[in-house]
């Protein structure tokens, strides 16, 4: 029995936050390939934006109340959802082709630049359009006030792509790119700008929401100021997600490089977790909100023994 | 073709309850869903002037209902006749159309693993009955009818009164008016 929570769990932030970072590493990696040089990037961080990307529709799947029915949602093509399903479909495939030029033993790791280019365009457009998929899924919700407007798509935009470089940076750590060059020495000042941007940019968010929108926004938007999101949202997304890292990452050593490009990733699945708890508010109807608010939540001792519920 | 709609007079309405308990009931509804809620807003004012009204909530039955746009299996439709409905067999439990509808009128079976929704009774509806809501309500306060249909009591009321649609701002053109006793009476 549960009354409350109705909507959106945190797998789906998961899966948000998964496919968020994968596609900012294939955008990263083929951006780099395409005007820099290949092979600068680190071949684990080109295979591992499609693995994050396959990861985060599998706990996708996991939310559903039917996950054996998952092959459905590609049905609608209306639906943002199985747009979304689609192009991440087709940016995982690319993103694993286009990553295994980079094993010498594959007989098409050499004498096929073109293709590898064309991939690496294809990799930086599905890329982008997956990156910007989930904020367009959210703005859309006209009655979910925090997430309703064209304005979370940058935000979430944004953190795919800080968390991409940040990985492709953890990547480079771990395993060299084969070609070595200035590249992986400036992912960090790359990681500073996006991080600079990214709070200006919830700064701004925040204070249109509060101030300029409606008063559903400004009530939903007080949660993250003094409600039960703030603490989460200062100290995991701010401090610990931007403001430590734009320190960290910027000091000599791999060590602080690496603890910050964690803490970025960190930060935007912190981000991802809250912005879709956020969405439990509403445009309440007359008198709803203290309706609901009286429904047993299901953890009730009361209740457990009433109705025999375990 | 008919156009469905239902009318609720908040003027008539004691919050009973009746229509709640009489949905769960003929729809086995488990004991944690609820289709159509009635909500009180109120007491308000000052003694002798105290006032309270109760609104029955339910599927709006929109003529753009953003539930069947959000839906990526084909599950949420709506018909010609206006009723939106939810095939259970092609539902997946996404929940797209849950965060969808800004009037809450979705609600997840976790034991079904689909999502579920009032719609208006339609097989009750296709022989020519009322929804079991509207033949429960002892104080009449739900008419559902034919808004195409000039004779129906719906026609009238939503054209001869001045009734008003929640969050009409929205644009999803929801086919269920409200009579509201603060405006009724101005």
């Amino acid at each position: 029995m549960k009354h409350k929570d109705e909507g959106w769990g945190w797998m789906l932030s998961l899966d948000f936050f998964f496919v968020g970072m994968g596609s900012g590493m294939l955008i990263i990696g083929g951006l780099v390939d395409l005007f820099i040089g290949e092979g600068r990037t680190s071949v684990l961080g080109n295979f591992l934006g499609p693995v994050l990307m396959a990861i985060g529709p599998a706990f996708l799947t996991l939310e559903l109340g039917k996950p054996t029915q998952a092959w459905r949602v590609f049905m609608n093509p209306k639906a943002i959802l199985t747009v979304g399903a689609w192009v991440m479909s087709m940016a995982i495939g690319i993103g694993f082709m286009y990553a295994s030029f980079g094993i010498e033993m594959l007989p098409w790791s050499y004498g096929f630049g073109f293709v590898r280019k064309l991939l690496a365009i294809a990799c930086v457009v599905f890329g982008v359009v997956s990156g910007i998929y989930p904020g367009m899924l959210l703005g859309r919700h006209k009655a979910r006030p925090f997430w309703n407007g064209p304005g979370i798509i940058s935000l979430f935009f944004l953190s795919s792509l800080v968390t991409g470089v940040a990985g492709h940076s953890l990547c480079g750590l771990i395993m060299a790119a084969p070609t070595l060059s200035d590249v992986l020495r400036n992912l960090p000042l790359l990681i500073e700008g996006l991080l600079g941007l990214q709070l200006l940019l919830w700064g701004g968010y925040i204070w249109v929401k509060r101030s300029g929108g409606t008063e559903a926004e400004a009530t939903a938007t007080k949660r993250w100021i003094s409600g039960d999101l703030s603490m989460a949202f200062k100290f995991g997304v701010i401090l610990c997600g931007t403001l430590l890292p734009m320190v960290l990452v910027l000091m000599p050593g791999a060590i602080f490089q690496g603890i910050g490009a964690g803490l970025v990733v960190l930060g935007g699945l912190i981000m991802r977790m809250l912005v879709v708890r956020s969405g439990e508010d509403r445009t309440w109807l007359p008198g709803e909100q203290k309706y609901r608010s009286r429904l047993p939540g299901g953890d009730e001792a009361f209740l457990k023994k009433a109705w025999n519920i375990k | 073709m008919a156009r469905y709609a239902m009318v609720l007079d908040t003027r008539r309405c004691v919050g009973c309850h009746s229509c709640t308990v009489a949905c769960k009931v003929h729809n086995d509804l488990p004991v944690d869903m609820i289709y159509n809620p009635v909500t009180t807003v109120g007491p308000t004012g000052v003694f002798p002037h105290v006032h309270m009204v109760h609104i029955p909530l339910l599927c709006m039955h929109c003529d753009n209902p953003p539930c069947v746009d959000a839906c990526p299996t084909f599950a949420s439709q709506r018909r010609d006749d206006g009723i939106v409905f939810v095939d259970e067999n092609k539902c997946v439990g996404c929940k797209a159309c849950v965060m969808a509808c800004p009037y809450g009128a979705r609600v997840s079976n976790h034991a079904k693993g689909t999502v579920q929704k009032c719609d208006f009774c339609m097989d009750r509806v296709d022989v020519g009955k009322e929804p079991h809501c509207v033949k429960t309500c002892h104080q009449r306060a739900r008419t559902f009818g034919d808004l195409d249909d000039k004779d129906s009591e719906v026609y009238k009321l939503v054209y001869g009164k001045h009734t008003v649609r929640l969050l009409a701002e929205l644009n999803t053109d929801p086919y269920v008016f409200y009579i509201y006793e603060l405006e009724a009476r101005t």
